[in-house]
């Protein structure tokens, strides 16, 4: 088990005990945290994952995914150097208390 | 044991399917939740994580079916029957007229102005049909904003939308669904070409706009099958998830009440939705011998994944075949999965959930459905009510 943190616009901290494996944005979704919709199940087609990594995870997250820089340019949200998909984000030992901070909208 | 092909069906008609197939599918989903209609030539897939798996999976499961008739129908290959780096492009080329940004920053004043005027028309105190007198024309008339086409008319809106569907779906390969289709297209080509020096002139969010004067455009021809794919899918899906939600709302006032007072008109747009899936199916071509269930789906075969099934899923909502607005959760795939997922969908969930269903409830804060037997459900392929008599109080 990796620990997430998310962190919502009004400061509310949710730690999650996340599945290696799956990304992000199914961590968000099937515990039910904070706004993230995820849609489209992960395809980078309706930018409603969007996130920010926190700075100091930031390296160790990686980079965007080839796309995914134009996709967040359509969320809902201002788009950040930090912004990501979640969905392109998976869980993995390394990023064992992950902090992520959640936008204040997806739609 | 080598495994088999799925089951096939040979009773299910497509005529039992347009008046009423949620009965079916609930028993497909307990029974045989891969199954071979013979009437569809379809396999069909009702349960939610199979469709979901299928639209994820675009190498097994293809768009681009070589015998769609939705190719004489649009005049095109179009987008929707396309996969990978030549989807995305022509998706992506459209996408900055129905971003949530550009909606709220180009659109919304627009959109309140139309809502406001057609819902004013309507006459208070009398009986009317909604479906006719409202859902259709402000979908057309706010579609025809977003795609740059202002000076069509909501008729031929309407009428080009419903030709193009009956095309795409004329599956019996008949002659006189494509003769329309190619009338309306010749109408619609004529009336787009009309549009290009004021759009090169006067660069806008609009959607023909946006593609015109991109740094890189795509084929013009694209151009006008993107604009002729939401002119498909852009009108008659929100007057049916319109005309649906508001009969879901008006047979169950206790929800009502409880929306009006948490001002939650989202949750109910997308129940509504849910509910009714105004685009019940979608049909992906195999590319590899696969299994699904432990069931043989062989190259070349075609899936149905039907998303109205997946809405009702056992598995994921609790008394799935009602309408209830307060469901804790709600992750319905009326808007697809995938890279397909629906383009439109924030344009969608902003002009119904947030600007429509609250204005027409304020203004007409007692409406009525006297009589909700009276109201006719129909469609295989699309689905909503074909008429909403209802009492503007």
């Amino acid at each position: 088990m990796t620990r997430v943190i998310f962190i919502e616009p009004d400061g509310t901290r949710t730690e999650i005990d996340a599945r290696d494996g799956d990304s992000i944005m199914q961590t968000a979704v099937s515990n039910s945290v904070g706004s993230i919709v995820g849609d489209c199940g992960g395809a980078m087609a309706c930018a409603t994952c969007h996130c920010y990594v926190d700075e100091a995870w930031a390296d160790k997250t990686g980079q965007r995914s080839p796309g995914e820089g134009d996709m967040l340019e359509c969320a809902a949200a201002e788009m950040r150097p930090t912004s990501r998909l979640s969905c392109q984000v998976k869980v993995r030992p390394e990023l064992d208390g992950l902090v992520i901070h959640l936008p204040s909208e997806q739609m | 044991m080598t495994a088999a092909f799925a089951p096939l069906d040979e009773t299910i008609t497509i005529d039992q399917l347009v008046n009423d197939p949620y009965p079916i599918y609930r028993r497909m989903r307990a029974e045989t939740p891969v199954l071979r209609v013979k009437s569809v030539g379809r396999t069909f897939l009702t349960k939610a994580a199979d469709c979901r798996m299928v639209k994820d999976n675009p190498l097994l499961f293809s768009s681009d079916d070589p015998n769609t008739p939705m190719k004489p129908a649009f005049q095109a290959h179009t987008l929707m029957r396309k996969d990978g780096e030549e989807h995305m492009r022509e998706r992506m080329a459209m996408m900055p007229s129905l971003l949530p940004k550009t909606i709220q920053t180009n659109w919304a004043e627009l959109y309140r102005q139309i809502a406001t005027d057609y819902v004013a028309r309507l006459p208070r105190g009398e009986t009317i049909d909604l479906y006719e007198e409202l859902c259709g024309p402000v979908a057309a008339r706010i579609l025809a904003h977003i795609l740059g086409i202002p000076n069509a008319t909501d008729e031929e809106m309407q009428r080009w939308s419903q030709v193009l569907i009956e095309g795409a779906g004329n599956f019996g390969w008949k002659p006189e669904p494509f003769e329309a289709s190619d009338k309306a297209n010749a109408e619609m080509n004529a009336h787009f070409e009309t549009m290009i020096d004021h759009h090169k002139a006067n660069p806008n969010m609009s959607a023909f706009s946006v593609m015109l004067n991109a740094e890189n455009p795509i084929p013009m021809s694209q151009i006008y099958a993107n604009i002729k794919i939401a002119i498909g899918g852009g009108i008659n899906e929100p007057r049916d998830a319109l005309a649906t939600i508001v009969y879901g709302l008006l047979t169950k006032p206790e929800q009502l009440a409880e929306v009006k007072r948490q001002g939650n008109w989202s949750a109910a747009f997308e129940e509504g939705v849910r509910w009714v899936a105004p685009i019940q199916v979608s049909s992906r071509l195999v590319t590899e011998d696969t299994e699904i269930r432990g069931f043989v789906i062989p190259k070349g075969d075609t899936v149905m994944t039907i998303q109205a099934s997946a809405n009702r899923d056992e598995e994921l909502f609790e008394d799935g075949e009602n309408f209830n607005v307060f469901r804790d959760k709600n992750p319905h795939q009326a808007f697809g999965s995938g890279p397909h997922h629906c383009a439109g969908t924030h344009v969608a969930r902003r002009t119904l959930g947030q600007i429509m269903l609250p204005m027409l409830f304020d203004r007409f804060p007692d409406m009525e459905l006297p009589d909700p037997s009276a109201v006719i459900w129909k469609g295989f392929g699309f689905r909503g009510p074909v008429n909403l008599p209802v009492k503007l109080n």
